[in-house]
């Protein structure tokens, strides 16, 4: 009832229909499907751009779940004066291994601190100074602290402020815990997309003249993740089996420091406030792989404070040589955070503090934290351009599920949380400017579509006669991925994994599904969820077995140990092949400022910028 | 999942709205090891027992606010609380109190999102500036006063550690009320008096009769009760300045 | 016609079914106590203006068994009200920091059970001389 009044109040046209067939049907201008951190910014920029653009924002969960909500250590923007646009450019493109997009990565350094002034205004409490300033702290990769906080809970505290900011716009109307099963495509663009309400199990078509896909990462294709339950790639797959290529997607980051078992997060801000990384002799191995010297305090681009991705590497290399430490869940190192003073600990990392403590009965305060890496964040995703749109015209992408450029073959920290903003904002408005101009389509044809997109669904979760367990290929899928695409990978290893999931996408089809009811049947969703993770999957293993070099977060043992750029400075595109593998293809890297180079940190790095900076002089 | 040594009883108050007609308790047996959250034993169960079985989870670090639930009787967090408690005995799973159950340990959250959107949680700036003037400026101190308040993530435990709500949902409720005080005690904010008035009202801080159990079950030390009551002392201050400028006024 | 059929759970005994609510009941409760107290003063004072004899005798009354075990009761009642109030009371004390350090609940609650330890041996020492 609240539903259908709820529809009535914001002008939504509402078409009852019959009990035999029921798909209800809204009309909107433009749809946005997630609303996490990137939907909300995007939805609010096009609530701003024109006030009477009806909005419909779809999520799975109450956007305050979302997993922006997870995010922990900051937002990435030049703040003080000894700080540079080009640098936060230079760190970028570095820390990206060169497969940035040069021109996006300007947009983005140029917009970034204009938007994190925005989230301000809105109420995001960002940590102060004395002065009442916005604090800034280090961040690995960054050359200069210019990562601005809230605690250590910035995701949380920007997802809420963008949720609650989000209730002053009444063109905003929000269907949440709405799962969405597919797109809605005819004329060669996007024309809107269908849900199951989770609620009542009802279908519904939204027609939309332009839609934005917001859904987060992937990162649940891996067994050991910091991600949330809820981030499976849905939206990616969705724009995949329409044609829109998935870009990069064999960049998978693995975070450095994570919780054994549970892959939970500990910040990098950890790192940022004077956190050591040891091995089981209580030693600083960072030291070891070319990101020395140790020093006493963090050094912004040494050592701790190095990229992610020669972190992680480093742990492998440990493990390699016998350095780590043997626990219940595999191998760790310790994070060391005593020295920091449980003062300080407090004020800045309270969550940190409070997880160590609760889950793993460690007080950071007396004793190192263990630690390991686990992936965290798919730098691939949907390909869009600069202004957010893809190649499929009405539908644009945004965030952690969308390749726009900024993060190429590794993700610097606190980039994210910043690029959600500035290109949420773009997207907001690029998608509003498209929907005004776009024609509304013809309501038969379309719901005829929809239709057609409900039994298709329906056919796959109603199969309680199937013989596969969703939980047996979810869990083959974790190991497989893990085994086959980890840290290092070699190609006789991914070839098992790809043809694994070549298996996995089989048996998919004849997966069971025990729950027969429509009202909050999660199961069903776990199974479309399942279908959405095999497909990216498949885009990133097959990603990675033809990117024959390393770069970044990619690296092979099998001969291709060096970055190779005469034949891999390229994007690699995975297009979508019905039930066979994707079909890889390439498309070439924008360069505008900045050359490939060697990527240095610790001594050598600041050598080598000395270098350059005496030759731009020169 | 190593070492399977242990295995602990899970009562589940099971709810499918199309087949009962009221909750009924469904038994299972979940082996665990010691570092397990609930979550994970009730992961376990629709994985492996019986897929139909519902609940909402996702971050697994407590900051979602998705898996509240009442274990044996008390609201807590499923990600953040482990089943070594339980063990030996039985855990006793239900749906967060206080709130219609739309199947098995899913509740219908829609009440409290309608209240949350009802109070203006927004920044309404005192005075306004241009994102091109920079940030306000907002000194440690001032942030302090609004710090905890501004940690809520919505897990509703506190409503259904609230009897008052359970015996009428008209009362605004604790972790509401809390966003609520949050906005008016920040420094670059100026729509007090818009937010006072749903204080001031029968729905508002009268309705709590300080129990006192949100803020004992509160995962992230918010203390909504204290933002509840604080606000009575707003609110008799606000009764009487205004009782006093009237009679000021009708005096002239 | 929606598959959705929200339970709403019975509120019956609600405050049997937790420790922390039977608290909270009896800290409710205690008001009936410090009422009826309230009534045997207001007796005392009534006796006082009507006479000599008829405060002797409110006296006299007050030495009955029963009078003396309602006593015994409604100070009890009394002592758990001003224990569960000290608990309560930093929920209406505005934020307090001291040094940029905030003021702990339990300060609050120390510092009156501090000033009550005072005000009674001063009433004890007055009554007593």
């Amino acid at each position: 009832m609240v539903y259908l009044l709820s529809i009535k109040r914001f002008g939504y046209n509402q078409q009852k229909s019959s009990l035999t067939y029921p798909l209800e049907t809204v009309t909107t201008d433009l749809v946005i499907i997630g609303g996490g951190g990137a939907g909300l910014r995007a939805a609010i920029a096009a609530a701003e751009s024109d006030r009477s653009l009806p909005i419909t924002l779809l999520s799975k969960v109450y956007p305050m779940r979302s997993h922006t909500v997870a995010a922990e250590g900051g937002a990435a923007a030049v703040t003080q004066e000894h700080d540079s646009l080009d640098y936060h450019f230079d760190d970028t493109v570095a820390g990206g291994d060169w497969l940035c997009e040069q021109g996006v990565v300007e947009y983005f350094v140029n917009h970034a601190h204009r938007e994190l002034v925005q989230m301000e205004h809105w109420g995001c409490p960002w940590s102060r100074r004395e002065n009442g300033r916005v604090n800034v702290r280090s961040f690995g990769g960054m050359k200069i602290d210019r990562t601005w906080f809230a605690a250590d809970k910035t995701g949380f505290h920007m997802l809420h402020t963008l949720f609650q900011t989000s209730i002053r716009y009444p063109s905003i109307h929000r269907l949440d815990e709405h799962f969405c099963c597919d797109l809605v495509v005819e004329d060669d663009r996007v024309q809107g997309a269908v849900t199951i309400e989770i609620a009542s199990g009802q279908f519904v078509f939204i027609q939309a003249r332009a839609a934005i896909i917001a859904t987060g990462g992937a990162g649940r294709v891996f067994r050991q993740n910091t991600n949330g339950g809820i981030v499976t790639g849905d939206g990616m797959a969705l724009a995949y089996r329409h044609g829109v290529p998935l870009r990069d997607m064999e960049f998978m980051q693995f975070h450095p420091t994570c919780m054994p078992s549970t892959g939970l997060l500990f910040t990098e801000a950890c790192r940022g406030e004077g956190g050591f990384l040891l091995n089981k002799d209580g030693y600083r191995y960072l030291q070891d792989y070319g990101l020395g010297p140790a020093e006493p305090s963090p050094r912004n681009k040494a050592m701790e404070l190095g990229p992610r991705d020669r972190l992680s590497q480093a742990f492998w290399h440990e493990y390699q040589k016998g350095n780590t430490i043997e626990g219940l869940h595999g191998a760790y190192v310790q994070l060391d955070l005593r020295h920091i003073g449980k003062k300080k600990l407090l004020e800045r990392l309270p969550q940190i503090y409070e997880m160590a403590v609760d889950y793993q009965n460690v007080d950071p305060a007396e004793s190192p934290i263990p630690v390991l890496p686990a992936v965290h964040y798919t730098m691939g995703g949907i390909e869009a351009g600069r202004k957010t749109a893809s190649r499929l015209p009405g539908l644009y992408s945004v965030g952690e599920c969308s390749s726009i450029g900024i993060h190429g073959a590794n993700r610097l920290g606190s980039n994210s949380l910043t690029e959600l903003c500035v290109f949420g904002k773009v997207a907001g408005e690029e998608a509003a400017a498209f929907a005004k101009s776009a024609p509304l389509g013809a309501a038969g044809t379309l719901r005829k579509l929809a239709k057609e997109i409900q039994q298709r669904t329906e056919s796959i979760v109603s199969n309680n006669g199937g013989t596969e367990r969703t939980a047996d290929l979810r869990s083959e899928m974790l190991k497989s991925m893990e085994e086959g695409c980890g840290i290092y990978r070699t190609g006789d290893g991914m070839q098992v994994t790809c043809d694994k999931l070549a298996e996995l996408r089989d048996r998919y089809k004849r997966v069971k599904v025990e729950d027969t009811g429509s009202a909050w049947n999660t199961e069903r969703l776990l199974v479309l969820e399942l279908g959405y993770q095999l497909e990216v999957a498949e885009a990133v293993v097959h990603s990675a077995i033809k990117r024959k070099e390393s770069r970044g977060s990619h690296q092979r043992l099998d001969g291709f140990e060096e970055r190779d750029d005469e034949n891999f400075l390229k994007h690699s595109l995975a297009f979508y092949n019905g039930d066979d593998a994707p079909r890889i293809d390439y498309s070439d890297v924008s360069i505008t400022k900045s050359k490939p180079d060697v990527r240095a940190y610790g001594a050598a790095g600041e050598k080598a910028e000395q270098k350059n900076e005496r030759s731009d002089n020169g | 999942m190593a070492e399977v040594e242990k295995t602990i009883e899970i009562a589940v108050l099971r709810y499918r709205p199309e087949k009962d007609t009221k909750p009924v308790s469904q038994t299972f047996e979940v082996p665990f090891t010691d570092d397990m959250s609930v979550l994970q034993g009730v992961q376990y169960i629709k994985d492996y027992l019986d897929g139909s079985l519902s609940f909402r989870w996702s971050c697994r670090m407590a900051i979602c606010g998705s898996c509240g639930m009442m274990l044996n009787g008390e609201p807590k967090l499923a990600c953040s609380t482990f089943l070594r408690e339980y063990y030996p005995g039985t855990l006793q799973i239900e749906a967060l109190k206080h709130f219609p159950i739309e199947k098995d340990l899913v509740i219908d959250a829609s009440d409290f999102i309608d209240k949350l959107g009802s109070i203006t949680p927004y920044i309404v700036p005192a005075e306004p500036r241009s994102v091109e003037q920079g940030e306000y400026l907002q000194t440690p101190a001032q942030k302090a006063q609004y710090d905890q308040f501004s940690a809520c993530i919505n897990c509703m435990l506190c409503y259904a550690a609230c009897p008052q709500y359970g015996l009428s949902t008209n009362f605004t409720g604790p972790g509401i009320l809390a966003l609520l005080h949050r906005y008016n005690a920040d420094s670059r904010d100026g729509a007090r008096e818009t937010r006072m008035e749903i204080v001031n009202s029968e729905e508002g801080v009268w309705g709590c009769t300080l129990v006192g159990y949100c803020s004992e079950v509160c995962p992230k030390e918010v203390d909504p009760a204290k933002a509840v009551n604080l606000n009575k002392v707003n609110s008799t201050m606000d009764y009487f300045l205004r009782f006093f400028a009237s009679g000021k006024g009708a005096g002239k | 016609m929606s598959a959705r059929d929200p339970y709403v759970r019975p509120m019956t005994s609600w405050w049997l079914k937790n420790p922390f609510y039977v608290r909270y009941m009896i800290r409710e409760a205690t008001s009936v106590f410090v009422v009826l107290y309230a009534f045997v003063l207001l007796g005392g004072l009534a006796s006082l203006v009507k006479g000599e004899t008829a405060y002797n005798a409110w006296l006299a009354s007050l030495a009955n068994p029963l009078a003396i075990f309602f006593h015994l009761m409604a100070t009890a009642a009394a002592l758990y009200h001003t224990v569960t109030w000290f608990r309560v009371s930093p929920k209406v004390t505005p934020l307090l920091f001291v040094g940029g350090y905030r003021v702990p609940d339990g300060l609050i609650t120390g510092v009156q059970y501090v000033i009550a330890a005072v005000l009674y041996l001063i009433i004890f020492t007055v009554a007593w001389t």
